[in-house]
């Protein structure tokens, strides 16, 4: 029981590191791409 | 452990760049709608960006490293129902889809629309006592960590989290939600890097099996609290306490007024719906990567012959990273640890100054403010929002596990304002009188917990699933016992 149980926790814990190294190259690109559009849209809006 | 050159240029070098960011988004600032919800032109990725970043703060590395060394990995079970209950939320599109159509600023805000602009008013007022209150021990838990890892002297520790909390209110104040999208996505950045950095640190400096093999002698020496892998064991939380936490954890997604806020800044509800979905894998390793510190801290002290003189359960995370981080990396990891407690303060401070301005000041004046007062009436909440922080966060003495804090004080909100969520959108027969009688029950349970529970030991599951019968039993009844009356919205 026990060796199932680490299992399911060692591969959680290596999808949640996997995970976070995804976001933060895959999201933080693509969010710093909207944050250029955002102040785009905003300056135009200002002037 | 003594911070080199190359640590404080990592941290100064993180620092003046979040303030330059902060202070250069000041300048797109119109109104209240932009100061509080962004203009609502927030984009899914950079939504991802701010909801991860506002709700994993230092408080939360600090209390889930708590649970890991008290449970083990088995204390990581609230992140795996977290997922869940967020996934399910952002398929479904349950409340949050309604509530962003609904064009609202704040949850209060949609209680007057659909029932009376008392019941806004007095929903405003819990929403903002559970949420400072919460918020209440964020400066003292974050400081407790640089304490410990990097041995600040304690007669530092209040300087130094007044100037982190200045630095954070200068860009806050002026910014507003546009500053705090845009700190937040830095934030997000060299959070992510230092939590990765240092999750494999710690794995490669204990080993994979020999921390199996600790934890599994510390759970036979007495030293866990709980089984170390299985959440459900009667010695860890229990199958009770689990199905409670599906409960609770539903009602902290829709109701959390800190996490609302990004839905209400998103462009349209589908927007909002797949940030939630996106997001949901992100909570196991909020709870997962800071527990396997703790675990890691526990069979690491555990071999040296248990904590020293002078730490809890709460404080030997950071003392354990304190000692195997090496030099140059613990500046990566402070600056990370840093960016958690700023985004979350920044986000924090900005939502209870809106909820205060929009649902508690703004009903009672007769005539409504020109929108260069309103933005300055917001603004000047953010400073005493910050100024009561200090003061509360710094001098109070937890009286507890961190988690059981955070989950008692954001019950008193939770269960009465979940209820009137749910049934006004989905429930025609629900009035004022009902939403009146399920914010007084829902919040007098989780009161007379407080005051009642340490004397008949009563269980947190117990007290809480009380609170949410209790308001639901109040909104039922007293929509059913008086006329209904057609729909406002």
């Amino acid at each position: 029981m026990n060796s199932v149980l680490v299992a399911v926790w060692g591969l959680l814990l290596a999808a949640s590191i996997v995970w976070y190294g995804f976001l933060v190259f895959h999201v933080g690109w693509k969010a710093g791409r909207e944050i250029r559009d955002l102040t785009a849209t905003l300056g135009a809006a200002e002037r | 452990m003594q911070l080199t050159l190359l640590d404080w240029s990592i941290i100064l070098v993180y620092l003046a760049g979040c303030l330059a960011a902060g202070l250069w988004m000041r300048r797109f600032v119109r109104g209240v709608q932009d100061f509080a919800v962004a203009g609502r032109e927030m984009d899914v990725n950079l939504g991802i960006a701010s909801l991860a970043a506002t709700e994993l703060g230092l408080v939360t590395i600090m209390y889930t490293a708590q649970l890991g060394y008290e449970k083990g990995f088995a204390g990581a079970a609230i992140g795996v129902i977290m997922w869940l209950v967020m996934w399910f939320v952002g398929r479904t599109g349950f409340v949050i889809g309604p509530l962003r159509a609904s064009g609202i600023m704040t949850i209060p805000e949609l209680f007057e629309r659909r029932f009376s602009p008392r019941v806004r008013w007095l929903a405003g007022l819990f929403v903002v006592l559970g949420g400072l209150l919460n918020m209440g021990i964020f400066l003292r838990l974050g400081g407790e960590f640089l304490v410990h890892a990097i041995g600040l002297p304690p007669g530092a520790l209040e300087w130094t989290m007044t100037a982190l909390l200045g630095l954070v209110l200068l860009y806050t104040a002026l910014g507003g939600m546009l500053s705090v999208l845009v700190t937040d996505y830095l934030q997000f950045l060299v959070m992510g890097v230092g939590i990765v950095v240092t999750s494999v640190l710690v794995l490669v400096h204990i080993g994979w099996t020999p921390l199996n093999a600790g934890l599994e002698a510390a759970w036979g020496a007495g030293q866990l609290k709980g089984h170390p892998y299985n959440p459900f064991h009667e010695s860890s939380f229990g199958w009770g306490y689990l199905l409670w936490q599906f409960v609770f954890q539903l009602a902290v997604v829709t109701t959390w007024q800190t996490q609302i806020s990004r839905v209400l800044s998103a462009r349209n509800a589908d927007t909002a719906r797949a940030m939630y979905r996106r997001t949901s894998f992100y909570f196991v390793g909020r709870f997962l990567l800071p527990g396997l510190w703790g675990a890691a801290a526990c069979v690491w002290f555990t071999a040296q012959g248990g904590l020293p003189e002078g730490l809890t359960s709460l404080t030997a995370m950071p003392h354990f990273l304190g000692v195997v981080l090496p030099a140059g990396l613990i500046g990566l990891v402070v600056a990370a640890m840093l960016a958690a407690e700023m985004s979350t303060d920044s986000g924090y401070m900005l939502t209870w100054a809106t909820v205060i301005y929009n649902d508690l000041i703004a009903p009672c004046l007769k005539r409504p403010l020109s929108p260069p007062a309103q933005l300055r009436l917001t603004r000047a909440l953010v400073v005493v929002i910050a100024v009561f922080l200090l003061f509360y966060g710094l001098w109070y003495e937890l009286p507890g596990n961190a988690w059981d804090y955070l989950a008692v004080t954001g019950n008193i909100y939770l269960a009465s304002v979940f209820t009137l969520l749910v049934a006004g959108l989905y429930w025609p027969r629900a009035n004022a009188t009902g939403a009146v009688a399920a914010l007084v029950l829902g919040a007098v349970g989780p009161v007379a917990f407080l005051v009642l529970g340490q004397r008949l030991a009563i269980a947190p599951e117990v007290a809480g699933a009380s609170s949410f019968t209790l308001a639901a039993l109040g909104m039922v009844v007293g929509s059913l016992l008086t006329p209904a009356r057609p729909l406002r919205q």
